[in-house]
């Protein structure tokens, strides 16, 4: 504590570390994984490593128009089988 | 000298040089530092042992005393300071590393005087560093506690690990919450220049303090952080890439928890379109309620998107989804929201799909009944089976009842009459027609239509399974109600004519006579100018001083744009 540098970390700390809570880290680690947003490795970077600033056209990422028009698929067909059916049966 | 003098002695040296970073450096918290701060920690238990005296409060008071004069950009102790100090000292005398919560418990406590120190306009500044890092340790440790329900149990008194549990992270963000406020009020800088002082770290706190928000489910929490960046904020775009791409993916799901969809989607893509292309898995996250914000506001993903390394797998759990609300096949969608239910559960989507996307499932369903009916109408007219060839375009409400109340009965169980003798082809020389005929003709006991009931009844279904509610049966009142509330949402053009009990499709001539595509508009269309009306609507409540002002059309309350 006498030196003005920063305490560098003691190599032998992890054996502080509880041996219960080891394991349980572990799982943490997993489990951030999938469901955490974790924080970035670095801090700032350049727009030009990004989408946002390549003045090209976005790709294209979406479909706005996907009405399905076909009426010969199968469920189409249960459907107007049925509308058949009912519409018979009222003539009858 | 002893070495909590060596040590207290070091700190007035940083606090005189206004040197914060040493300070950072020092006034560590973890388990992980250099053995000396356990002998410090030796050393102050017996020197100044917990007895209830004020014996450490006067020995720190002692090696830190103010300054009178002190030069441009130099420090001195304050009272705050001080205080802080001594509860830093305190810190190392009580805790105990074995004990979980012992170490919330303190470390909730520093933080707490190291907010209050913080807070000095003078001087408080030179905490900020060891404030993020002072912070970020209870973030780490809360986040790691919430993963582990007994241990939050013991500490709040609740054993069954539910309930109050998540109070612990609330309590945490609240704490790391008076930081983000004290940044916030730095008058250092404005809010378009580059940050100065205290406001440098004021999208770091707020980061901080939404991942706890998200982690505990409290998000709605966020609403008076978001206020007062919107109020007095400074300009996102000043800050470092990791944290407006941070706190752009919260701002989203924030959004995103509160059905703006639309808000969801802005903040999401920039997050995205920010996020390095390296960081696949940043990008995943993002994605994950990207596509569903998108798919909610009436967009599928495309697969040029879903082919990209950070959607990989994307495509078997959103794809399915999509075809169901194409189709208006209810069977299918939720057999596709069933197939990946855990993974949408986790994060959320599950109940916002199965409920938000109905209405579209029911526009697709409609819309396919208009297109059968049409076509079997045009096939009699060619037949020569007559048929009012005049009529307006419109969809008789029966015919909706019809195909739903099929829907439903698959729903429920129920099999097709005789699926073999569908399915294959007729015998040679025997007419498809006659086949036909026969397969109607076949009396099945509970036959309804097509289908008769399965093997031990109607399967049960829960209120959200059925297509009204549970196993009501559509019939022309729930049908019209249905319709009409899509024609309030603007997912149908036209009207309701009653008597008739049709929905008559209205501007059919502006699209050619084309009917379908006038009374079905595309759903993101409609959806964004349902959105865009509603916008209005707020504009001029607000004109008359009513409700809350409304913000720019694009504005996204949080987000803090460039000034304009």
């Amino acid at each position: 504590m006498a030196t003005s540098k920063a305490p560098s970390a003691d190599p032998k700390s992890s054996s502080d570390v509880p041996a219960d809570q080891q394991p349980q880290q572990q799982k943490q680690q997993t489990l951030e994984e999938d469901d955490e947003f974790e924080d970035f490795p670095v801090d700032d970077w350049q727009a030009d490593d990004t989408e946002a600033t390549q003045n090209q056209q976005p790709q294209h990422l979406w479909e706005e128009s996907w009405d399905d028009d076909d009426t010969t698929d199968d469920f189409s067909n249960q459907l107007k089988e049925e509308l058949k059916k009912v519409e018979a049966s009222k003539k009858r | 000298m002893s070495l909590v003098v060596q040590f207290v002695t070091k700190i007035r040296g940083f606090a005189l040089e206004a040197d914060g970073a040493s300070l950072k450096d020092w006034l560590q918290v973890e388990n992980d530092v250099p053995h000396i701060y356990y002998n410090m920690a030796q050393e102050i238990k017996s020197t100044f042992p917990d007895n209830g005296t004020d014996a450490l409060e006067k020995f720190v008071d002692k090696c830190l005393p103010e300054e009178d004069d002190v030069q441009e950009g130099k420090g001195s102790p304050w009272p705050g300071f001080n205080s802080f100090i001594k509860d830093y000292l305190e810190y190392w005398r009580d805790v105990n590393f074995d004990d979980v919560v012992n170490v919330y418990t303190r470390l909730s406590e520093l933080l707490i005087s190291c907010a209050n120190a913080l807070a000095n306009p003078t001087y408080g500044v030179m905490l900020l560093q060891t404030s993020m890092a002072l912070s970020e340790s209870l973030s780490k440790l809360v986040m790691s506690l919430t993963r582990q329900p007994e241990v939050l149990a013991l500490i709040e008194g609740d054993e069954t690990g539910d309930g109050e549990s998540k109070s612990i992270v609330e309590m945490a963000a609240d704490i790391i919450q008076k930081f983000f406020t004290s940044c916030l009020g730095d008058r250092s800088s404005t809010r378009w220049a580059p940050p100065k002082g205290k406001k440098v770290a004021v999208y770091l706190f707020a980061n901080l303090t939404l991942k706890l928000l998200f982690a505990c489910e409290k998000s709605h929490l966020a609403v008076q952080m978001f206020t007062n960046l919107s109020t007095s904020g400074p300009a996102l775009s000043l800050y470092p890439a990791s944290q407006r791409v941070t706190f752009l993916y919260y701002l989203g799901r924030f959004n995103f928890d509160n059905g703006h969809y639309f808000r969801a989607h802005m903040c999401l893509e920039e997050a995205y379109r920010q996020t390095h292309s390296q960081f696949l898995k940043h990008r995943r996250q993002i994605l994950t309620y990207w596509i569903p914000s998108n798919i909610l506001c009436g967009r599928f993903p495309s697969v040029a998107l879903l082919s990209r390394p950070e959607a990989a797998g994307f495509a078997e759990i959103f794809l399915p989804i999509c075809a169901a609300v194409r189709t208006g096949n209810f069977v299918a969608f939720h057999a596709a929201l069933n197939q990946n239910r855990d993974w949408l559960w986790d994060r959320g989507l599950y109940i916002v799909f199965l409920y938000r996307l109905k209405p579209l499932l029911w526009r697709s369903l409609t819309r396919k009944t208009f297109l059968l009916r049409s076509e079997m109408m045009r096939s009699s007219l060619e037949g020569g089976e007559g048929g009012d060839s005049n009529r307006a375009a419109s969809l008789a409400l029966e015919d909706v009842v019809v195909t739903a109340g099929y829907v439903q009965r698959l729903l429920e169980g129920y099999v097709p009459v005789n699926p073999a003798a569908r399915a294959k082809p007729a015998p040679a020389g025997v007419s498809t027609v006659f086949m036909k005929a026969v397969n109607n003709n076949v009396v099945v006991p509970g036959q309804d239509g097509l289908l008769v009931p399965p093997p031990g009844g109607p399967r049960y279904l829960m209120p959200s399974e059925g297509l009204i509610f549970g196993n009501r049966k559509p019939d022309v009142e729930s049908v019209e109600s249905v319709v009409a509330g899509l024609v309030y949402g603007g997912l149908l053009v036209g009207f309701i004519a009653r008597q008739q009990k049709r929905f008559a499709v209205e501007g059919a001539k502006k699209y050619g006579g084309n009917a379908v595509r006038a009374g079905w508009p595309e759903v993101y269309t409609a959806l964004g100018q349902r959105f865009r009306e509603s916008w209005e609507e707020g504009m001029e409540a607000g004109d008359r001083g009513e409700g809350e002002p409304v913000g720019e059309f694009e504005e996204c309350p949080g987000w803090v744009r460039d000034s304009s």
